[in-house]
């Protein structure tokens, strides 16, 4: 079912699909044991946490309790800053993803990103997804029509651009360069996808369609989020986990995590006592 | 898939090094070309070269002190003029003048300072040299030119041309470089300093001379160095003005000639290699006074950038 | 504590007036002095001005003519200028920006770049008759565009150096989430980002090699025919203006007037248009 999804796929879609029979197939990554720093500054401790396929796992906490970090380590994002390093392992079928020998242009192609404010390029609303697509893959002009089609659909963007595709991307509202970032993000055909606060420099319309949209998202991706809004992960997470000064202190399936935390640190988080 | 991009931005980046070592290469490319070039005249002259006054193109025998002498004058004159006009301009702008006359007065000053300068030497040879001669070198020379000692700075007949006409029209195309730093280092001064100084009941002048001044000394003076070195290697403008006299002369008023004015004027009239070596040499000179006063500039500027948090 | 006796507050007042009235003046004096000098080209220079500018060639001592082999020269000499200076110019830059910021051996170019920036230019000029004339043995239109294009890098490495560090980060990082190396994200995305700098930045080069002088008088030096041949001695405008100026004859005068408002608009105009572009994008 995944092949007819993605158009212009080919033999490694259908590859890549095949294990896809089994709606829940246990951890698409799996963090173990992570540790994370700033220079001196240690801002994860021995996080051990799974990601499931094809859920949606929320991270929440207080500023500063690691959650983004978390993030920037599952696509590498970290090696831009010198200073900044990662110990422990991070699997994705069977691989470290962490460590030295990673080809890290593929992996950010499996692992995408949307950050908390719309990131479009300055280029029209084609190109910005085209950009990504020609990184991976050569395709015709019709197979990248298509491509750029499928993903605005996926997005739930299609219908309000189709008429003004060549338009700079600049000229769209918050609400929808949002959308296309994430069309931008799976055009590229990731397996994962890591979304950062992507909702919170939006206004409560825009937050909605976004949320229906991770929704929408998650029967084809493992989708990762981190919100500082609690009612948020509630909606659309399956899976919470709960950070605090680097470390996790809990994660369980939602219902479990917002009715009966078993820790009391997350019991007086998700009721407002601190944070 | 593995390492796709690893090709590309290897190249890439190794393009973008090499440009910005080559920028490192030009500035020794021109302080070693002018050396290698200078070198015959230092070699026949020796140091003294720098102490004489000759300059002799039939003899062959040169030296560099009148066009060092007139570049030194020409330069201090000017920024006797450029710095409190510049000082001004930049108060107006900063404190005085109001939001929608300070934009377009602000770019016109640095539309002042985008004037070839070549533009302002012939406005200085068809324009000021006789408004000079006219009008303001007799003056001098029935005022000033009659004190004991002063005097010999305006002696001399009217001519219109000389160091001081230089000096004003190099003033004149520094004045937007210096108010220009000025202005954008004024600026840096935190806002919270100059209220809690009006707060205290000073006057616009008070701040500006208490606060915003000692506050911003050190990048003033490289704004006013940064001027210097464009007023010390600045060729056109003087050019056309100082009358290329290789005599030295202690008036202000009579033709002199500086460093740039010399190298332009007869570097293509350089009928021997000595004569030639001897210019360039000056080139090198040139290069070296003016680098020793740009690299205090800098460091004056990067100070109160440091200090402001740039 | 006594209050302040009233004639010291009136003081500081007077003092406070005199030094803001004294300061309105210096920049009256500044607007004066512009209004002069471009009024003083603008009469001049339209009084010479006519089609046989761009007709005819610089004439013979004490003739009549035209500026059109100057006009050409010097086109050709920005263009080559432009056309050497550029690419290098944003390729360092893009390298302080991009690969060096902060590192010890970036902050050194930067230090450097900027001491270009205000270096003679009659001494690059005489580093070009020492790197190029003198090794081929003539005077020539390519060492006159290599001198403009020394003098030019600098002002490009700068505003390239500048704007593309204004670029946001989460750009790059957007850009790199998705898997693109570095080189592409630096063609594609960051320098669309940052092009509206960079042009601007070229723009005042281009209006500050256009006037040179100085340099040209030991590199392209004059000619007096039409020439297309940057192989040999060109033609170009400043050095007409240098020349003409300098001679004994009116009509040599008029067309060195002709020549300073020629470049005088055309610099003038280059500056506001990047001034313009500046603006446009601030807002």
């Amino acid at each position: 079912m995944r092949q007819q999804m993605v158009p212009g796929g080919g033999p490694e879609a259908a590859a890549r699909s095949a294990p896809a029979a089994v709606p829940e197939a246990g951890p698409r990554v799996s963090i173990e044991a992570l540790d994370f720093y700033y220079g001196e500054t240690q801002a994860l401790r021995g996080i051990t946490l799974a990601l499931p396929e094809r859920q949606v796992t929320g991270m929440i906490g207080p500023s500063g309790c690691g959650k983004s970090t978390l993030l920037r380590v599952l696509n590498r994002m970290y090696d831009l800053y010198p200073n900044q390093r990662a110990s422990g392992r991070v699997l994705m079928d069977g691989e470290n993803i962490i460590g030295p020998d990673v080809d890290v242009n593929a992996l950010r192609r499996r692992v995408g990103m949307v950050f908390q404010r719309p990131t479009p390029f300055p280029m029209s609303i084609y190109e910005n997804i085209a950009f990504g697509v020609r990184l991976h893959e050569r395709l015709s002009r019709a197979e990248m029509d298509e491509r750029v089609e499928w993903s605005l659909t996926r997005a739930a963007l299609w219908e309000e651009v189709k008429d003004r595709l060549r338009n700079a991307a600049g000229g769209l509202s918050g609400g929808q360069q949002q959308r296309l970032c994430i069309a931008r993000s799976i055009a590229v055909r990731p397996e994962v996808i890591l979304l950062d606060e992507p909702t919170s420099a939006l206004d409560p319309i825009s937050t909605l369609r976004i949320e229906e949209l991770i929704d929408e998202l998650k029967r084809d991706f493992t989708i990762a989020i981190v919100t500082h809004n609690m009612q948020q992960a509630a909606r659309v997470a399956d899976q919470v986990a709960f950070f605090y000064l680097g470390e996790l202190v809990e994660a369980g399936p939602s219902a479990q995590i917002f009715t009966a935390p078993h820790e009391r640190r997350t019991q007086e988080y998700i009721t407002g006592r601190f944070g | 898939m593995a390492h796709a991009g690893a090709r590309g931005d290897s190249i890439f980046g190794g393009l973008a090094l090499a440009a910005t070592a080559f920028v490192l290469l030009v500035l020794a490319g021109i302080a070693l070309s002018t050396l290698i070039g200078g070198w015959p005249a230092f070699a026949r002259f020796g140091a003294s070269f720098v102490a004489r006054t000759a300059w002799d193109p039939v003899q062959r025998d040169f030296g560099a002190l009148v066009p060092i002498y007139g570049t030194i004058v020409t330069a201090v004159l000017s920024m006797l003029l450029a710095v409190p006009i510049a000082f001004g301009i930049a108060i107006f702008l900063t404190e005085v003048a109001p939001r929608p006359l300070a934009g377009p007065i602000s770019a016109a000053i640095e539309l002042l300072a985008g004037i070839p300068s070549i533009i302002y030497g012939m406005w200085g040879l068809f324009v000021f040299v006789p408004f000079m001669a006219d009008w303001v070198d007799p003056w001098l020379a029935a005022s000033l030119g009659r004190l004991p000692v002063l005097g010999a700075l305006f002696s001399g007949p009217p001519l219109g041309l000389g160091m001081l006409t230089a000096g004003i029209i190099l003033g004149v195309m520094v004045v937007p470089f210096v108010a220009a730093v000025m202005r954008d280092v004024f600026t840096l001064v935190p806002s919270a300093l100059r209220e809690s100084a009006f707060a205290l009941g000073a006057t616009r002048w008070e701040v500006v001379w208490h606060v915003v001044l000692p506050y911003t000394r050190t990048a003033v003076v490289g704004g006013i160095f940064l001027g210097l070195g464009r007023a010390l290697g600045e060729t056109m403008a003087v050019t056309f003005v100082l009358g290329n006299a290789h005599d030295f002369n202690l008036s202000l008023l009579a033709p002199s000639t500086s460093i740039a004015a010399a190298i332009a004027n007869e570097f293509t009239e350089a009928d021997s290699a000595t004569y030639l070596s001897a210019l360039i040499a000056l080139g090198f000179i040139l290069f070296v006074v003016t680098f020793i006063v740009l690299v205090f500039a800098k460091l004056l500027l990067l100070r109160l950038a440091r200090q402001a948090g740039r | 504590m006594s209050a302040p006796r009233p004639l010291l507050r009136g003081r500081r007042k007077a003092v406070n007036a005199l030094a803001l009235g004294l300061a309105s003046l210096a920049t009256l004096l500044g607007l004066v002095v512009l209004v002069w000098i471009l009024g003083t080209t603008l009469i001049h220079g339209a009084a010479a001005l006519g089609p046989h500018l761009i007709t005819q060639m610089t004439p013979p001592p004490g003739a009549a003519g035209g500026l059109a082999n100057a006009i050409f020269g010097s086109t050709m000499l920005v263009l080559v200028a432009v056309l050497v200076g550029a690419p290098i110019g944003v390729l360092a830059g893009t390298h302080l920006a991009e690969y060096g910021r902060a590192r010890p051996f970036a902050e050194l170019v930067r230090f450097v770049n900027d001491i270009l920036l205000s270096a003679p230019s009659v001494v690059i000029g005489l580093f070009v008759y020492q790197i190029v004339v003198r090794p081929s043995g003539h005077f020539s239109g390519w060492a006159g565009a290599v001198a403009l294009g020394f003098i030019l890098l600098p002002v490009v490495v700068r505003t390239t150096d500048e704007t593309m560090r204004l670029v946001p980060i989460s750009l790059r990082e957007a850009t790199l989430a998705l898997g693109a190396p570095k080189w592409r994200m630096i063609t594609q995305v960051i320098y669309p980002a940052a092009r509206v700098g960079i042009l601007t930045g070229l723009l005042l080069g281009i209006a500050r090699i256009s006037g040179e002088t100085a340099p040209l008088l030991f590199t392209a030096l004059n000619n007096q025919y039409w020439s297309m041949d940057l192989g040999h001695p060109l033609a170009n405008v400043p050095v007409v203006i240098f020349q003409f100026a300098l001679s004994p004859y009116d009509s040599w005068h008029s067309l060195a007037w002709a020549g300073a408002l020629l470049l005088t608009v055309f610099v003038l105009v280059v500056s506001v248009l990047a001034r313009t572009l500046l603006r446009g994008r601030t807002n």
